[in-house]
């Protein structure tokens, strides 16, 4: 029965999310101009709610689902076939929704690749007159990101053969791949199906990733292929390479150079390596590095993908996963502020800040009664 | 004491006022600060850098802002060296500066060429050429028109200031 229940409420609840995102059109962007309704600028208060309500809906599948592996109803191929569902039911959905940074980085892409300039000298507003200005929203400002992912956006901007729309879902489907690497490699390092649900079908990871096309999925994915390496004893060298190109994605993975020293130091010693320590310290320092980033700017949801993929693999603690949840729950309700308030400022970020740590506070605070943990601290 | 104070304030502002000479930019464009000169040991770091930024620099817009920065920093490196009299190397240093500053507009051209829009562009360089004829005017103030440069190894030199100078401001002004 649940298995079932799960099974319809999922796939319905995505393709909910795939046709709400469209509401959220930008009405400079011309290519779409016969889909823009201008919906979620003029009814903010009812696309805030359904938001709120298809996130209800999709956590509450998650849950459901790890739920139904912890009891073993779901196999391997039911997994996979979950996963193939998401990234095809989501791949139609529109990317700038939450965050129009994929717009950035075609425009990026174009600064190099069409008009053959420096992105990281030449602002994309110095191009007068280029339509995906009118649309791009960091147009004002030199390429954000490092030089490997500069580079490899050349796969979808030259497969997209010059038409926007083409190339923005190519970029879509781009990220998809990263995706489905990431999770397969999890598979892989874990050979555990919760530990790859818990990733895989995470609804930020989801949204962010296969809705939204952020690149944070590419930089994991490249640290995770290093660690991999390292992990059948192959290459070091390629370890090295693809930890640089992780470094040289987002440079958040510099934070795991201490670790990837540590493990090419008793790889060539010789020495047996605690991976489930590895995993767990990893997952820590990518920790860090989120916490931190508000230092340059703020805690972007997207953000958390730089620690969920080692959390999946390392964490299997029951209390210490809701706490995980919570935090994925709270970091997409971030959104909701600026969805109703139609603005950066004022209250947007104190309303931003609770939301995100409000669940996690709520669930710290349920375990220290549920686990009766203060009996544990006061017999210590 | 209120009195006295009061004295005091307007007496200053009188004198300040008295004194003070009226000095308006011509252009608001912003010359960098003077570079490492030569003799420093990060000269040769600076040089060698400019070689790499050449690469870095690339596609027609990178190389008009290349060629305009190091035109620039070549000028302000001038200025800087021949108020220290050292009349030779500011010499060097202002054809250098006059080499990159030619630069600029062809790169613009070749953007042109491309389908760009220069106008912004074109902007900077013509806020750039009025302030860099605004400091070679300032230079012209102070230095010899002609000097005969006695190294102490070498040949004595016969440098044309003036006609540097004229040169240069010749350049600056073609793109006006």
């Amino acid at each position: 029965m649940m298995k079932k229940v799960f099974f319809i409420l999922y796939p319905v609840a995505l393709l909910g999310l795939t046709i709400f995102s469209y509401l959220f059109i930008d009405p400079n962007l011309i290519y779409l101009k016969d889909f823009y309704s201008g919906f979620a600028y003029k009814y903010r208060y009812e696309v805030s709610f359904f938001y709120l309500l298809i996130l209800f809906i999709i956590f509450t599948s998650y849950l459901l689902l790890l739920k139904l592996i912890s009891k073993k109803k779901i196999d391997f191929k039911n997994l996979r076939f979950l996963i193939f569902i998401t990234i095809a039911i989501l791949f139609f959905s529109y990317p700038a929704m939450l965050s129009f940074d994929i717009f950035n980085y075609i425009t990026t892409a174009k600064v190099l690749f069409f008009y053959h300039e420096n992105p990281y000298i030449v602002m994309p507003i110095e191009f007068v007159g280029d339509p995906l200005l009118s649309f791009t929203h960091a147009a004002n400002k030199i390429a954000l990101y490092g030089p490997s992912w500069i580079l490899i956006t050349a796969i979808p901007y030259f497969a997209g053969i010059g038409n926007f729309l083409v190339t923005l879902f190519i970029f879509k489907l781009f990220i998809s791949i990263f995706y489905l690497g990431t999770v397969f490699l999890i598979w892989k390092i874990s050979k555990n199906l919760f530990s790859v649900s818990l990733f895989a079908v995470n609804p930020l990871v989801v949204i962010e990733t296969l809705v939204s096309g952020h690149n944070d999925i590419v930089m994991m994915f490249f640290a995770l292929l290093s660690f991999y390496i390292l992990m059948k004893k192959r290459s070091i060298i390629l370890a090295l390479i693809f930890f640089m190109l992780s470094i040289l994605i987002k440079y958040s993975t510099i934070f795991l150079f201490p670790i990837f020293l540590y493990i090419l130091w008793k790889t060539i010693r010789k020495r047996t390596i605690d991976w489930t320590k590895i995993f767990y310290f990893s997952s820590f320092f990518m920790l860090v590095a989120f916490l931190l980033s508000p230092i340059r700017e703020e805690i972007y949801p997207w953000y958390a993908i730089w620690f969920l993929p080692f959390v999946s693999i390392a964490f299997q603690k029951r209390a210490l996963l809701h706490a995980w949840l919570a935090l994925s729950f709270g970091l997409l309700l971030r959104y909701i502020p600026f969805m109703l308030l139609g603005t950066h400022f004022g209250v947007t970020p104190f309303f931003k800040t609770a939301l995100t740590f409000t669940p996690v506070f709520f669930v710290l605070i349920y375990i220290f009664f549920k686990d009766k943990l203060w009996l544990k601290i006061s017999f210590r | 004491m209120i009195k006295l104070h009061l004295y005091i304030v307007i007496l200053t502002t009188i004198l300040l006022l008295c004194t003070a000479k009226s000095s308006f930019a011509q252009s608001s464009y912003v010359l960098p600060y003077p570079p490492p000169m030569p003799g420093n040991f990060l000269y040769k770091i600076r040089l060698v850098s400019e070689q790499i930024q050449k690469y870095w620099y690339f596609g027609n817009f990178g190389q008009f802002s290349y060629s305009l920065r190091q035109s620039d920093k070549y000028l302000v490196q001038a200025k800087t060296l021949f108020e220290y009299k050292q009349y030779l190397l500011g010499d060097d240093a202002l054809k250098k500066s006059d080499m990159y500053f030619k630069n600029s507009p062809k790169y613009l051209s070749y953007a042109k060429e491309e389908s760009k829009n220069i106008d912004r562009q074109q902007k900077i360089l013509k806020e750039a050429a009025l302030k860099h004829i605004e400091v070679l005017n300032e230079i012209k103030m102070y230095v010899p028109k002609e000097i005969i440069w006695n190294p102490e190894n070498s040949h004595p030199t016969k440098i044309f200031l003036s006609g540097t100078l004229a040169e240069a401001i010749r350049i600056r002004e073609s793109c006006l």
